[in-house]
């Protein structure tokens, strides 16, 4: 039955234009062919794309993102995975006191636990950059880590593994055959998910930032503090489609949805 | 292996990262700051609270975080009550479109509204085109560049956690409401409103909380006249270099975004014994 819902549909309406329409206006930009940013662009060109590859800062900064967010990402589901076990599949005192210690990180300002982390990690201790930046991100997708596999875990029957253990598998074997596969759609989305935080952060990167090691929206923020021309559009639009063909692949993987409810 | 000793293997890594990458720095930053003299985090803190500068900076972070608040409520909750109505074939593409602006940049995403609300951006270009003035609006740099930009970031969250409640109220709880002589929009209210609020709590604390530590965006669309707490702690932190300072005003924002996500889980544990 379709009911007409006049005031509800201009509403939504209202909330997708608002959504997407300054994103299709970076992507618009990305391909101008003008000297500086302007809509509607005064033609079709690819030059902003070549400027934006060539820029040696963007370089640097993509190389420093792809490793800090895959290193982060895999520490992340190494130290949360063992913690989601935990917390689903045992029953100890203080259970629930311990699952919200890590999902606590996702609490506080990422800027203030940046700041933390500039000051005791790097200037106390002197950490370098690098590591700081390392520790900063896997702390920060902590959270995402022990809750998206551990979801992935509450909705599986322990059942299984108790009748994997019953049969004569060892802990390490009842795991491997049953656990892990049981939790592989979570582990995937959480990867993904937790990739793209990492990679897409700027709170933290900004602030724990050393000589040559800068992430790519760092210096993509600086790069428009001072320049106002088309080349951020190119990037940007770059990212939109490496997004958006991350998303189809998991889409393909695990399913959209599962990745969004975290 | 005892179930105690495995249990503190799967938890011991996990808690040593939480304690060296979280807690102790953060508590030391928070409290007993490094600086050349005396830290005085909570004497900067008492002279703060008093400085009618960085009051102003607080009532503008709440009433820009708030006004977001409502701005994503209006129209997001709509949209996720038409999305969680729509056919079921078509909610997942649906719901991944407004909610895959999440997992871009927000650099990319705060970028448009430069163009959008710049000097010689979209809006005001049209606004000359019209002949009527021949001075285009200060929008850029202005509250209402917070709001925008703020609103476009957030929304997305909205309308995931209204959705994830919608999408379980049945559909036939309405029909039988309308069956019973209840008017569309009555029955809107008294069934569908009740029933989604826990998650619309949830929604609305997330993008408050998002609001109020924002970063980025303050910093592009907000500049140097219209600063938020976070980019006053960055200022703190980064330019003067005043730790106590920013140490102190930290303390502000971590205490504001506690006592808003306490006080909406109160409210959603009232709501569901009531």
């Amino acid at each position: 039955m379709i009911r007409r819902r006049p005031v509800l549909s201009l509403l939504s309406a209202l909330a997708m234009v608002f959504l997407l329409g300054p994103i299709l206006l970076v992507v618009a930009i990305g391909f101008s062919s003008g000297d500086t940013v302007e809509f509607p662009p005064p033609g079709f060109s690819l030059r902003w794309f070549d400027q934006a590859l060539s820029n040696a800062s963007f370089q640097q900064g993509l190389l420093t993102s792809l490793l800090v967010a895959a290193a982060a990402t895999l520490f992340a589901l190494v130290l949360g995975i063992p913690v989601a076990l935990a917390v689903q599949r045992r029953t100890f005192r203080g259970h629930k006191a311990v699952e919200t210690l890590f999902l606590s990180p996702a609490i506080v300002p990422e800027l203030v636990l940046g700041f933390a982390l500039f000051q005791q990690l790097m200037v106390t201790m002197r950490i370098t950059a690098l590591g700081a930046l390392l520790i900063g991100h896997t702390v920060l997708l902590l959270p995402y880590a022990v809750r998206v596999t551990g979801a992935s875990l509450a909705l599986s029957d322990p059942a299984l593994e108790e009748a994997a253990r019953g049969l004569g598998a060892g802990p390490l074997r009842a795991f491997f055959a049953i656990t892990l596969p049981v939790m592989t759609p979570g582990i995937v989305s959480a990867a993904v998910l937790s990739f793209l935080t990492s990679f897409n952060n700027v709170p933290l990167s900004l602030l724990l930032k050393g000589p040559g090691i800068s992430t790519l929206p760092v210096e993509m923020l600086n790069y428009v503090q001072f320049s106002y021309d088309p080349t951020v559009a190119a990037v940007s639009t770059l990212l939109l489609a490496a997004t958006v063909g991350a998303a189809l692949l998991t889409e393909r993987l695990v399913g959209f949805n599962k990745v969004f409810s975290r | 292996m005892s179930r105690k000793a495995t249990l503190g293997l799967l938890l011991a890594p996990g808690l040593a990262l939480l304690a060296f990458g979280f807690a102790y720095p953060f508590a030391v930053t928070l409290f007993a700051p490094p600086a050349a003299e005396h830290p005085d985090v909570l004497g900067k803190l008492g002279a703060m609270l008093t400085d009618s500068y960085v009051l102003g900076v607080f009532a503008r972070t709440v009433r820009v975080a708030v006004t977001v608040t409502l701005v994503c409520l209006v129209l997001g909750f709509p949209t996720a009550y038409l999305i969680a109505r729509a056919p079921k074939s078509r909610q997942g593409l649906l719901l991944a479109l407004a909610v895959f602006p999440l997992l871009l940049s927000t650099v990319v995403r705060t970028f448009a509204w430069l163009v959008i609300l710049g000097r010689n951006g979209l809006i005001s270009d049209a606004v000359l085109a019209t002949g009527l003035t021949d001075r285009p609006p200060e929008l850029l740099y202005t509250e209402f560049a917070l709001v925008a930009g703020l609103t476009q970031l957030f929304m997305p969250l909205m309308i995931l956690t209204s959705y994830s409640s919608l999408s379980q109220i049945d559909p036939g709880l309405e029909d039988a409401a309308r069956g019973l002589g209840a008017s569309p929009g009555r029955a809107f209210r008294r069934i569908v409103l009740p029933l989604a609020l826990p998650g619309v709590l949830v929604g609305a604390t997330l993008v408050f909380a998002g609001a109020v530590t924002a970063f980025t965006t303050p910093l592009l669309l907000g500049g140097s006249r219209n600063r938020t707490l976070a980019t006053l702690l960055y200022d703190y932190a980064n330019v003067k270099l005043d730790w106590g300072g920013a140490s102190a005003v930290a303390l502000i924002m971590t205490v504001l975004v506690l006592v808003v996500g306490w006080a909406s889980g109160r409210i959603s544990a009232k709501v569901a014994t009531s």
